[in-house]
C-alpha cells in the first residue's frame, strides 16, 4: 500500500489542534507504513508555493479559522489540490474563539504600510469557517480535538482499510453511521461530523433532576454541587445543545460546558435552544419575577455562540456566510452550519 | 528596494516569516507574524469570570494568569488546596513547554540548520527512538495537565477563588506514578542534551551572541516584579499594579504582535538598533539572574553551563536552550512533591466570591515569561477593558533584532537564505 500525503495546515488560532496531532507523532511514527507528511509549515517550514508541485495531496488537515486574505487563499490551494479536506477543530469547524470577534463591530481593513515596510495579510471582515470558503469532507470538532478522535480520524482517513486492529479500534469510537463506512473500507459519507450524535448531557455524569431555578448562578458566585446537573444549579451549561464526544470533560470537571463540539445533531441554533430550554425551566410564572430572572443573563450571544459565531447563530447568518454548498451538506444530515 | 520573503518559520506558536529588503544603505529584515489574534475583541463584552477559559488560546499558563487576576478583582484568598493545585498544574505546563521546545531542537537536529532541504516528521529510525522518548514524556505529563487542569492544552479547572474540584484519591496515585518519572525524565533529557547538541557540535548555528538586553521576571513572591538591567544586576523592584504604569505596548503596520517596551526610555522602535528600553523575559532571563537553584539536579546543571558558557547574564540562542533545560530539571524535582499526597489534599478548594470590584490585575511567571492581565469591568461583571502582556509580545523586539543580526551575518558571509531561515527558526524558539 502506498504512503498517503498528509498536508497539516494553521489559519488563525492557536497552536493546539497542531500540537494535538504531534502530540501522537510517536504513534504517528508508527502510521510511517501508511502516511508521509509533505506539506506542514508548522514542522516542515512548507511555502504555499510548494502546493503547485504536481501530485495530489491525500488528506488535508486544516485547523484555524479564516481571518485573512492569505488564510482563504490557502484554504483554495489546499481544497483545488487534497482529495479528503477535513476541518479539524473548532476554529476551522465554526469559527472558534477568533470567531468572538464576529460579534463586534466589523474590522476596519488595515491601513498601507510606510515605504519599505512589508506588507501583511489583509484582514477579512467577518471571521470565516473552512466551510464558508471552500467545500469540507469532514469535520473534527472541538478545541483542541480530543487524542482519541484525533487518533480516530488518523486511522480511518489515513490507514483507511489497511490496517484491521486499527480499524476496528477507531470505529469503536465513532458514531455508528461513520464506523460502518469505515469498517467497511469505504470513506464516511461527506459532511460526516466525526463526533457523537447526540448531546453532551448523553454522556456527562451529573444527575437531572428536573427541578426549575429560581436565579440564574455565575461560576464565581457558587459552588455548585458535585453531582448534580449544572443548569438545573442556574449555572449556564450548554450541554443540551453541544454535540457530544468530549465525554463530559467540563461538567466533569465542575464548569459548564461552552459548545466547542458545536451543535448537535438536530439542533437549527444552538442559542435559540438555550433560551428555549433555560427559560422553560424558571421557577416562577409571574412577569415581573421571569423579567427580573432574564434580565440576569449577561453576554448570551457570547456564551452560546462561543466557539460556533460565524457558523452557527443563525442571526449572524448572511448570504456570502452560507454557501450553495451548505444545501447539499444539510441534505447529507450534516450539521455544522446553520 | 527589493524584497524577498522567507517563511513560514517553523516551530514558532505564532505564524511567522521574514522580510528581507536590500538597498544602497544595507539590509533591513522584518520578523512578521502574519496571523492577527485580536484577544481585546475576543474578550470584551464577556463576563469577567470567562476569561480564564478564553485566554488559553494565548497558551494554557494564560489560564492561571487570568485566574489570578480575577481573584484579585473579586477579592478572593484562595484555599492552601488550590494554590497547590495551581502550582502543581503550572510547574506540569513548565514541564511540558519546555519539552517541546528541546524536542524542536534535537528532532532539528536530525536537520542542522542548513544540511537537507526537508524534515521528515519520521525521522530516521536512529533518531526516532530519542523523539519517541521525549514524546512519551510529554504524554505523560499532558495526563497529569488533564488530571489538574480537567483539559489539556485548554485547561479549564482553575476559576476565580481556586479551582473548580479537589483531586479524586485515583488520580492522585496516577499523578504519583508520573512524579516518579519526572526527574528521571529530566536527567536522560539532559544527557541527551549533552551528547548530542554539545558533544556532537550541534550547537554550533545557534550559539550567536547578541548584544546585552535589559529583562523582566517575577520576585521571589509574586507581588513583586524585578527589572533586571544590561548587566543581569537588579535595576528596580515594583509592585505588580504598576506593570503597565512601567511597560508601554507598541503596535506596527508590518506585523500583527506588538512589541513591548518600558516607557520613558529611548527604544526607537524595532527598525532601531538600540536596545535601550527593549526587554526579554523567559527562561534565559531568569537564570541570567544568577540566584541558585534549590534543586541539587538543576543547580548541578546551572553550573555546569556557567562552566561552558561563563558567568551569566548569557545572551544566546544556545543559553536559551540550556536555561530551559536547567529549568525543566528543575520543576522535574519540584513536580515530585507537588505530586504528592499530602500536598494535593484537602477538599476545600474553592472560595465564592462575595465581592465585586472594576479592575482586577496579576502578573504570573509563566514558563514562556513573565505575563500580566489588567481587566476593567463594568458593574454588571462584563469586561469593558482588557490588557495582556504576553512573553510572546514581550520578546518580539528581542525576536526582531536577533533576527536582523543574522540575517546581516548570513548575507555577508553570502550564505543562501534557505540555510539563514534554518538559524533563525532555531535561535527564536527559546525566546
Amino acid at each position: 500500500m502506498e504512503a498517503k500525503k498528509v498536508a497539516v495546515y494553521a489559519a488563525t488560532g492557536c497552536r493546539a489542534c497542531e500540537n494535538a496531532i504531534l502530540d501522537i507523532s510517536f504513534q504517528v511514527n508508527s502510521l510511517d507504513r501508511f502516511a508521509r507528511f509533505e506539506f506542514w509549515p508548522y514542522l516542515l517550514g512548507s511555502r504555499l508555493e510548494d502546493l503547485e508541485k504536481p501530485g495530489d495531496i491525500d488528506v488535508t488537515f486544516f485547523t484555524g479559522a479564516i481571518s485573512t486574505e492569505c488564510d482563504e487563499e490557502a484554504a483554495r490551494r489546499l481544497r483545488e489540490k487534497s482529495k479528503i479536506l477535513v476541518a479539524f477543530g473548532a476554529c476551522a469547524a465554526f469559527g472558534g474563539l477568533p470567531g468572538l470577534v464576529n460579534l463586534q463591530q466589523a474590522k476596519k481593513a488595515p491601513e498601507g504600510c510606510e515605504d519599505g515596510t512589508p506588507e501583511l495579510p489583509g484582514l477579512r471582515r467577518r471571521v470565516a469557517t473552512l466551510h464558508q470558503i471552500v467545500p469540507v469532507d469532514y469535520f473534527v470538532p472541538g478545541c483542541s480535538p480530543p487524542q482519541n478522535y484525533t487518533w480516530t480520524i488518523m486511522q480511518s482517513l489515513v490507514c483507511q482499510s489497511g490496517a484491521a486492529a486499527r480499524m476496528s479500534f477507531a470505529a469503536s469510537r465513532l458514531p455508528r453511521r461513520i464506523a460502518r463506512s469505515v469498517l467497511s473500507g469505504v470513506l464516511p459519507p461527506s459532511g460526516s461530523v466525526f463526533a457523537g450524535e447526540k448531546a453532551v448531557c448523553a454522556s456527562c455524569g451529573r444527575m437531572k433532576q428536573e427541578k426549575l431555578f429560581a436565579s440564574l448562578n455565575r461560576i464565581h458566585r457558587i459552588e455548585p454541587d458535585p453531582l448534580r446537573c449544572l443548569l438545573e444549579q442556574g449555572l449556564l451549561c450548554q450541554g443540551l445543545a453541544t454535540r457530544e464526544g468530549c465525554g463530559g470533560l467540563c461538567t466533569g470537571a465542575g464548569l459548564p460546558c461552552r459548545g466547542c463540539f458545536g451543535k448537535a445533531q438536530d439542533i437549527y441554533d444552538a442559542g435559540a435552544k438555550m433560551v428555549s430550554a433555560v427559560s422553560s425551566t424558571f421557577d416562577t410564572t409571574e412577569a415581573a419575577e421571569m423579567q427580573k430572572i432574564a434580565e440576569a443573563f449577561v453576554d448570551l450571544a457570547g456564551t452560546f455562540y462561543r466557539y460556533t459565531a460565524p457558523a452557527q447563530c443563525a442571526l449572524l447568518q448572511t448570504p456570502e456566510s452560507k454557501r450553495p454548498a451548505d444545501e447539499d451538506f444539510e441534505a447529507a444530515g450534516g450539521a455544522c452550519n446553520g | 528596494m527589493s524584497t524577498i520573503n522567507i517563511g513560514p518559520l517553523r516551530y514558532l506558536e505564532e505564524p511567522s516569516q521574514i522580510s528581507i529588503g536590500q538597498n544602497g544603505e544595507g539590509l533591513r529584515s522584518f520578523y512578521q507574524v502574519t496571523a492577527p489574534r485580536d484577544i481585546a475583541a475576543m474578550c470584551k463584552g464577556r463576563p469577567a469570570e470567562e476569561l480564564p477559559r478564553i485566554l488559553t488560546i494565548l497558551s494554557p499558563s494564560h489560564h492561571i494568569a487570568s485566574a489570578k487576576a480575577l481573584d484579585n478583582l473579586f477579592g478572593i484568598r484562595i484555599p492552601p488546596a488550590a494554590e497547590n493545585i495551581r502550582k502543581a498544574l503550572g510547574e506540569t505546563l513548565t514541564l511540558i513547554h519546555h519539552a517541546r521546545k528541546l524536542l524542536f531542537l534535537l528532532q532539528s537536529s536530525t536537520n542542522p540548520p542548513g544540511t537537507r532541504e526537508n524534515l521528515r516528521i519520521a525521522v530516521p529510525s536512529s533518531q526516532r527512538r530519542t523523539v519517541d522518548e521525549i514524546m512519551k514524556g510529554i504524554a505523560a505529563f499532558q495526563e497529569a495537565a488533564y488530571i489538574l487542569g480537567g483539559r489539556y492544552p485548554h485547561p479549564v479547572t482553575v476559576v476565580a477563588g481556586g479551582v473548580s474540584r479537589p483531586i479524586k484519591e485515583v488520580h492522585k496515585r496516577r499523578l504519583q506514578e508520573i512524579a516518579r518519572t519526572c526527574l528521571p525524565y529530566a536527567l536522560r533529557l539532559r544527557d541527551i542534551f549533552s551528547e548530542t547538541v554539545i558533544g556532537n557540535g550541534w550547537y554550533k548555528p545557534i550559539n550567536i551572541s547578541f548584544r546585552p538586553v535589559a529583562s523582566i521576571t517575577s520576585g521571589e513572591t509574586e507581588n513583586e516584579v524585578v527589572a533586571t538591567d544590561k548587566t543581569g544586576a537588579e535595576a528596580a523592584r515594583f509592585a505588580p499594579e504598576k506593570v503597565l504604569d512601567t511597560l508601554e505596548i507598541l503596535s506596527e503596520p508590518w506585523t500583527y504582535l506588538p512589541f513591548v517596551h518600558e516607557k520613558g526610555k529611548t527604544w526607537e522602535g524595532p527598525l532601531s538598533d538600540k536596545t535601550e528600553g527593549l526587554f526579554f523575559v523567559g527562561p534565559l532571563a531568569r537564570l541570567n539572574r544568577a540566584t541558585p537553584l534549590a534543586a541539587p539536579p538543576a543547580e548541578a546543571e546551572r553550573q555546569r553551563m556557567i562552566g561552558c558558557l561563563g558567568a551569566p547574564p548569557h545572551f544566546s540562542p544556545l543559553a536559551g536552550y540550556w536555561s530551559i533545560l536547567v529549568e525543566l530539571i528543575a520543576s522535574a524535582e519540584k513536580c515530585e512533591t507537588l505530586y504528592s499526597e499530602e500536598n494535593l489534599s484537602g477538599t476545600e478548594t474553592r472560595v465564592v466570591a462575595t465581592g465585586s470590584g472594576r479592575r482586577g490585575l496579576a502578573a504570573f511567571e509563566a514558563p514562556e515569561g513573565f505575563v500580566c492581565h489588567r481587566y476593567e469591568v463594568d458593574q454588571r461583571g462584563l469586561v469593558e477593558d482588557v490588557t495582556i502582556l504576553d512573553a510572546a509580545s514581550e520578546n518580539n523586539g528581542l525576536r526582531s533584532f536577533l533576527t536582523q543580526k543574522i540575517a546581516e551575518e548570513a548575507f555577508a558571509a553570502g550564505q543562501p537564505w534557505d540555510q539563514a531561515k534554518k538559524t533563525i527558526e532555531l535561535s527564536l524558539v527559546p525566546f
